[in-house]
Formats: structure tokens, sequence, C-alpha cells
């Protein structure tokens, strides 16, 4: 009863929430943005091949959307949506990385100082408070300059390691005030012990704040990757909305001339839209995890 | 007593930061002085020249030991010694610093005070028509910019108001035809040049504000008073000023936080508009790994946040009663 | 009979909610007489509160009153007022101690300001004759004056912050004042010098007052007549003497049987099984009657409307309307 709810309830439960989920046609169009950049990152190559799409091409130079260039060419005349569909690989799976390393390392040091107390949880919290005192970005910056890192794995390592402290403050402070509810203490006075505790009956009650920072997560973990490329401090991958963006500011003179419009706009366009996706379904989820915000009228 | 005890945890986090950071560019592999020095060494310069320039450039010698050289760096910051820029010809790194801080300062203080009254505005008309269309929206949009970073907003902008529509001028904060100074031309030129990087940096903020506000006024909204207010006969005016008055207090921390965040919160925004501020600062000395000023700028944010935290702290038993001792 | 101060008339309030409009206040019906202290009685969401905050008409959202008219003595009907003379209108004629009025007070000002808004919500000019009255409450509700006035709320006691929330009630000299469970947040203690207070006011000035309880015990200390509603209808109005020693409604007398007596076999005390209906639309039937001890067939046919029984009593009981019986037996056949 406490540990898990039977099978069978859990199936029609599953139904429900789902069309809880889907009851707002935003959410379907959060849905339709996320599967649309996975298909990119899978499919992107197969679309577009590398060998033959990151051709420059010196007759087509910041050409308007055409049938064949749908959002036009760059500086060097090469399709700008196969230079964005090309980048949502690299870029979605840094996210995804990141987010991952962040919720576990943050789960872990959150349930760790919350549930063992004492010394353990007074050094845990002082680092983390370090690691939330220091501004991120630019320590991200520091890092990722004195790394010179261009491997996504390195990448990935930086950002979590610059921003798990905010999530592991959280889940720490989610333990202690979960730790005097009753169905602990029922756990509790069940005999389980506290590494079953924290991982059987704790942990599955903040999976749903887990689930949504993790979302979060991937998209402020983007945001920090491309503008790390952007800034030009880690060393380019061809095919990244950031070096985009980077060589628009800097190298191209896109900033210079009307004519770069879908060249400028469409890596921006991409991030937001991104964005947008996750924050349609994040506002579903959010109904689903929490009962009490459905729309259900007051009784008296 | 709680006072100095709390600036004493600060002065200390302070102080591990600067430690970590030491560490961190010494020990890492890729350590820059040691590249430095060996590439000198390639270069064919005797160890002993090689050693005196990075001597000069970094304020230590390659044979010291690390921790000699820890010594020695805090030693000359608690001097007011930062060290020397690389890229900017041996200049020391502090006035470099303090030249460039108040167009950061200037910029993101503004940025930040419409930012957050525009938010405190829309949050508390979002949380007063809750599950209205106008909360659908409004949500939706302040949670797309709340997370949207500043590069974006700063991009869009840019490219907008100065290419698309040339009604802006184009990179750095005032035109090359005014003496900076006190006199109307330059001040004139300095808000012309302004508009865009603040407009940007409002943009990517208004959004955070915006959803903290209406959560803070949605509970106040729960809060019986609010219902009191009304049942005892308070005007309609009265009754906005305690939600506003309630809502406005959880903010407050956050408040401070985003000021002592501002020293390093306009990196892109002077990127792309090329500002001569902090950020600009910041972005030229990495991608060019001026290690001194690197990390000079570093310390400073590290600290500004961290004193801002315990400012926070402090003036925040000042303005809620129930927290005053 | 005396002067009427308050009269309403088929209050009927709802709440819109996913398995329909919930009628959590049917018909309503009330004559509060000046001078005196009514006691509105009855379980946990039977509606007593939702009349209360409509005779301010300031039903919690998403409640709305759908019909009915709240008339007050000289003024007309409040639901007619424009929002600004509502406005003026509560707390001048007609305010409220409530339930938990520690949450009713603006955390971030000192009690002196907060009286200063009042004065400026209200026009009076001379802030310093309500500060003088707030002074001389506070006297007699036995409170520490200069501390309570300097203090915020978070300073002061629970008891503390109940008495200053009937000084605030009695600031603007109402004609009536309505009691929301003002002694159920409370401990015994100062439950029982809250009672105190109240009954001296009414004593010396005459206080109008509708109490709202869910303990008869209470009702018996404070009350002249006493309202009994269950499931959103007044159900009996009664002098509070009969309630106690012969109430003429079944639910009245299951309420007064669960009550614990001080004098004979606690034991005796019984409670009432299952809980009131939520009610959707119109009824139909007697709402008591899967509880009621008394049922018979007409229950099921009919609800019992409010019926005069005899000089000082009113009941909505088949018990008591043999003739009504009668005529719904006729529609059947």
């Amino acid at each position: 009863m406490i540990l898990a709810a039977s099978t069978a309830s859990r199936q029609s439960r599953s139904s429900s929430l789902a069309r809880i989920f889907l009851s707002r046609p935003i959410r379907v169009i959060g849905l339709a943005i996320i599967a649309l950049y996975l298909f990119m990152a899978i499919f992107g190559p197969v679309i577009f091949p590398p060998s033959t799409a990151l051709v420059a091409n010196p007759a087509k130079v910041y050409q308007g959307p055409s049938w064949a260039d749908p959002l036009g060419t760059d500086f060097q005349g090469v399709s700008v949506l196969a230079e964005i569909v090309l980048g949502a690989r690299g870029v979605l799976m840094v996210g995804v990385g990141a987010a991952f390393f962040i919720v576990v390392v943050g789960v872990a040091v959150g349930l760790i100082a919350g549930f063992t107390g004492g010394i353990v949880d007074a050094i845990l919290m002082r680092i983390t408070d370090v690691f939330i005192a220091i501004p991120q970005f630019p320590l991200l910056l520091l890092v990722a300059t004195i790394l010179n890192a261009s491997s996504p794995g390195l990448i990935i390592l930086m950002l979590g390691l610059t921003t798990w402290g905010g999530l592991a403050r959280a889940i720490r402070s989610q333990v202690l005030s979960l730790r005097e509810r009753d169905f602990v203490e029922a756990a509790r006075g069940l005999g389980l012990g506290t590494g079953t505790i924290a991982l059987r009956v704790i942990l599955p009650n903040m999976l749903s704040y887990v689930a949504m920072n993790f979302l979060v997560s991937i998209t402020g973990a983007i945001y920090a990757e491309v503008g790390l490329l952007f800034l030009g401090v880690t060393p380019f991958t061809p095919d990244n909305w950031g070096v985009m963006l980077h060589e628009a500011d800097s190298v191209a003179g896109a900033l210079y001339t009307r004519k770069s419009v879908f060249y400028v706009i469409s890596p921006l366009m991409a991030i937001l839209l991104l964005q947008a996706g996750i924050i349609f379904i994040l506002g579903g989820l959010d109904e689903v995890f929490n009962p009490r915000l459905r729309k259900t009228g007051a009784t008296q | 007593m709680r006072v100095v005890r709390r600036f004493g945890v600060s002065l200390l986090m302070i102080w591990m930061v600067m430690t970590i950071t030491f560490f961190m560019i010494r020990l890492m592999p890729g350590n820059p002085i040691m590249d430095a020095y060996l590439s000198l060494l390639q270069q064919g310069v005797p160890s002993q020249e090689a050693m005196a320039q990075i001597h000069v450039l970094y304020d230590v010698y390659p044979n010291q030991s690390v921790l000699t050289q820890y010594v020695l760096y805090v030693w000359h910051l608690l001097h007011g010694n930062f060290g020397t820029s690389i890229v900017y010809a041996g200049r020391p790194v502090l006035p470099l610093i303090l030249a460039s801080a108040p167009w950061t300062l200037m910029l993101v203080s503004i940025g930040i005070t419409i930012s957050f009254f525009i938010g405190l505005f829309l949050g508390v008309l979002i949380a007063l028509n809750r599950n209205t269309w106008f909360d659908n929206v409004m949500s939706q949009i302040a949670s797309i910019f709340h997370g949207i970073p500043n590069y974006v907003t700063g991009f869009i902008f840019l490219y907008f108001f100065t290419v698309m529509l040339p009604w802006f001028p184009f990179g750095n904060i005032y035109g090359n035809t005014v003496t900076p100074g006190l006199n109307f031309p330059f001040i004139a030129s300095v808000a012309y040049h302004s508009v865009l990087p603040i407009a940007a940096y409002v943009f990517g903020a208004f959004g955070t504000w915006t959803l903290s506000t209406k959560s803070a006024a949605v509970a106040v909204l729960g809060d019986d008073f609010i219902q009191a207010d009304k049942i005892r006969g308070l005007t309609p005016g009265q009754q906005l000023d305690h939600l506003i008055h309630n809502s406005v207090l959880p903010l407050f921390t956050g408040f401070v936080l985003s000021l002592g965040m501002m020293f390093g919160g306009a990196v892109f925004i002077e990127e792309t508009f090329t500002i001569p501020g902090l950020g600009y600062l910041i972005a030229q000395s990495t991608s060019q790994r001026d290690y001194p000023v690197m990390q000079g700028c570093f310390l400073l944010l590290s600290s500004a946040v961290i004193l801002a935290n315990f400012l926070a702290d402090m003036l925040y038993s000042r303005i809620d009663p129930r927290i005053r001792v | 009979m005396n002067e009427i101060a308050l009269s309403v008339r088929n209050l009927t309030i709802e709440f819109p909610s996913e398995s329909g409009r919930i009628r959590a206040v049917d018909q309503v019906n009330l004559n509060l007489e000046r001078g005196k202290i009514m006691g509105l009685i009855g379980e946990s969401g039977c509606g007593k509160s939702t009349v209360a905050f409509a005779l301010l008409n300031s039903v919690p959202s998403p409640g709305i009153i759908v019909e009915g008219t709240i008339e007050y003595t000289g003024y007309g009907n409040l639901l007619k007022m424009t929002p600004e003379e509502q406005r003026l209108f509560r707390w001048q004629h007609v305010s409220v101690v409530f339930q938990a009025s520690q949450n009713t007070l603006n955390p971030l000002k000192r009690i002196e300001d907060q009286i200063r808004e009042l004065a400026q919500a209200h026009r009076i000019r001379d802030v310093r004759v309500l500060l003088e009255r707030a002074r001389s409450l506070c006297e007699s509700l036995r409170l520490d004056t200069r501390r309570v006035l300097n203090s915020y709320p978070h300073q002061l006691s629970g008891g503390m912050k109940q008495r200053v929330g009937i000084m605030l009630a009695l600031l603007l000299q109402p004609e009536i004042v309505l009691f929301d469970e003002p002694t159920t947040a409370l401990d015994s203690l100062s439950q029982e010098s809250v009672l105190q207070i109240i009954r001296e006011i009414h004593q010396k000035d005459g206080l109008t007052g509708i109490f709202i309880t869910h303990d008869l015990g209470i009702v018996s200390e404070i009350a002249d007549t006493v309202a009994v509603m269950y499931a959103g209808r007044i159900v009996e109005i009664s002098p509070t003497a009969r309630v106690f020693s012969g109430p003429l409604h079944p639910y009245s007398q299951a309420l007064l049987d669960a009550l614990p007596r001080l004098t004979g076999d606690p034991r005796a005390a019984r409670g009432l099984p299952g809980s009131p209906p939520k009610v959707v639309g119109n009824v139909s039937a007697c709402l008591f009657r899967d509880r009621c001890p008394r049922r018979m067939p007409v229950c099921d046919l009919a609800a019992p409307e409010l019926k005069r029984v005899d000089e000082s009593s009113m009941a909505a009981c088949f018990l008591y309307s043999e003739s009504e019986e009668a005529n719904v037996h006729v529609k059947m056949h």
C-alpha cells in the first residue's frame, strides 16, 4: 500500500492522466514541437547528409527563401535549414546529457544531505552554497576556457558541474519536509531501512518535481552551450546554432546587411521554439502531478 | 551578533571562491601559465628570460611551488593588486575593471528596475485575473521569456532595429562625434545608444519577475486578510496596496540578488551590442585567454553576489516586521 | 414583536462545480430583531458561514447569490446598492468578528495603522476620535491598550488577536455584528473570556447580532433565539430555551442529543451517524430523511417548508403540517 499502487489501478490512472494532459490544445502543440526536434536530431543527417549539405557555394551567398533552401542561405551559400536541422542533434544531446547529470548529482546530494543530517549534511550544504553563490555562467566561462573543451562529454560535464547546486538544495528541503509526513513515519514503523525509505518512499514522491526540473535543466543547458559557442569560448563544431550566431556576430558581416535576415533569425527561432515546446508541456505535467491545480469547482 | 556572523560567513565564502579559482587555473589540465612558459621555451627563449617574462605577465615564477604562488597571490590581492592584463599590454587589472564597470552598472540597474516593475504589474494583474484567457496567455508568454537567454533578445533587437529598421545606432555606448563628459550631446548619445541594450535586457528578464510576482500574489490573494479587507469596506485602492505590499516581500531577496548578479548579468548583451562594460571585458578576456583579467572579473562577480546575499538577508528583516528580532 | 433590524428573504446561493451548481444556501428566510442575538447553528458545511458572507454580499468566489433580498431596516436591500454604497455600508452598519481573526489582520501593518486605514476608507475625518474609541474598547476588552495598538499582528497571542478582531468590529459602532465562530480557534480559557466579553457588550449596549457556531453549548450561553441550518436550509427557528427543552425538528433534537451533559451519564450523549447531502438543483424530498429517526412516507415526496408552528417557533418538518401531508397524498392519488 505504501510502496506502490496496484498495477490495474495504475493503468486506468495513467490513461486518465493522459486525458488530463491533453485537455488543452497548447500541450498537443508542445508535444508536436518536441517531436519535431527529436525527429531533427535523429534523422537530420539522413535528410541533409553533412558531406553535401554543408558545402560552401559562393554563388548562393545570402539568398532568400526558395524551394531548395526554405530558410535561405548563409554567408557561405550553405542552406540555413540544413544547418538548423543538423545542429539539433548536438544541441539536444548536450542539453539532455547535462540535464541528466544535474538531476542525478542534485538528487543524490539532496537526498544524502537531507537523510543523513549532521556533519555530512553540513559539509554538503556548505559546498552547495558555494556553488550556488558563484555566478553560474561566468564560472562556466572560466572552466570552459581552461579546459578548452570541445568534446560533447566534456561540455556536459562542465555544464553539469556548474549547475547542480540549486536542485540539490531544493531536494534537500523537500526531503526534510517529507520526512515528517505520516506515510514516511508509517514506513519507518514498518521497519524499512533509511536507504529503502529514501529510494522507494521519498524519491517517488519527488519524481514529479525532479521530472520537471529535468525538462527545465535541458533548456538551461542548451542556452549555456549555445551561449559558450556564441562567445567563441569553446572550439567550433561546424554545425551548431551557437556557431551560427557567433559567425553572424563576428565573422560573416551578417549584421550589416538585411539580406541575412533568415540566417540571423533562424537559430534564435530554433531556440525560442524549443523553449516554447518545453514550456507548453510543463504546464500539462504540472497539472498531472499536482491534482490540486486541476480545474474543479470549489465546494462550499 | 547575527550580522557579524553572517558577514564572517560571506567573507569565508569569498575566500573559498578565490581559492577554488586560483587552484582551478593552476592545477587543471591546460594550466595556462605552464603553457605560456613552455611555449616561450619552445620559441627558443632562454629559461631565465622566459621565467622573467612569465613573472611580468602572471606575477608568478613557474618554478615556485603552487602554495608559494597562492600565498603571494592572496598577499597581492589584499593590497589591491589583481595582476596585469596580458592582452591590454600589461595594464593592471583593477583599473581595467573599474573603467568598465560604470557602463554595466548603468545599463543593468536600469534594466533590472524596469523589468522588475513590469513584472510586478503583470504578475499582480495575472493573479487578479486568475484562470482567465489573460492568465493563460500571459503566463505562457512570461514562462517562455523567463528562460530565454539574453543573446536571443539582444540579437533580435539588434538586427531588427539597427539593420532591418535603422532607427538606432549600432555598437558602442556613445557616438564617436561626442566628447565624454558632463555635456548634453554626450548624455543624449549615451541614452540613444542605451535604448536597445536595455530593451533587450528587460525582455530577457521581465518573465522571471512576472512569474514570481504571480505566484506570490496568488498566495496572498488566498490569505484571509484580503477577504477581510473587502468585508471591512476598505477601498479598492487600499486592498490593492495590501496585495502588492504583501506580494513584493518574497521578491525582495531575488531583487537584491539580481543587483548582485548584475556585474555579470550582461555578458551577452554587451557582447552583442559591443558595449565596453564588464560583460564585454569578460567575453573578450575569455576568448583571448587573458587569465589575470578573467580571474579578477570572476572574483569581483562572485564577491558581489555573495555580498548581495548578505545584504538581502540583513535588509529583509528591516522590511518584514515578522522577521524583526 | 420588536423592531426588525435585518430581514432576509429567499436567499439562495450556488457554487458552480463539475457535478453541477451546488446549492450551498437554499431559500433562507430570517428576521433579526433589534437588540437580540440570534444563534445560527449547524454542522460544518451546512452553509451557515456562507449565509454570513452573503449578509455582506461577500460570498467567496466562485459562489453566487442567485436569488433573494437582504433588507437592512432603514437602508434597503443591500444587493441593490451600488458597489461604493455597499463598501461604505459594510463595517459602518454591519461588521464581522471572524473565525480566525489572527489571519484577518494585514501582517505588515501595526494595529493602529490598520485603524487609520479604516478611518480613511470610511471617510472619518477625525482619526483621533476613532483612536480614542479604539482605546476605550481595548480597555473594556481587557487589552493592554498602548501595547496592542503599537503591535504588529504576529506580536499578539491568539486570544489577543481575537479580541482585537472584536474591537475592530465594534469600532465604527455598527448596528449589527456577525460573529462567525469567533471562539472556534481559541483554547477553552480564551474561549470563555471572549464569550464573557460578547455577553457583556450585548447586555450593556443592546448589541444586535448573529452568532454562528456548530457548538450548541455556546449558543445556550449567548443567543436569544436559535436558527438551525441543515444542508443549506433553515429547519427550525425557536427561542433558545425551547431548543434546549424541547426542540421541534428531529435534527435539532439530534444536535441536542449529541451534546455532552455536565450532569448525568456522559455516555448518554449520542452522535448522529451519516453526513448531510450536497444539493444540486431543486429539492423534491426532505434532505434529512436518511438520518431522521422519525421518517414518514411523505418525507420522500416533498421538501418541507419552514412554517410557523406556534407563536414563538417555526420548523420545516412534516411532523407539524398535517394538512400538507394530506395535500401531497391527494396529489399522488
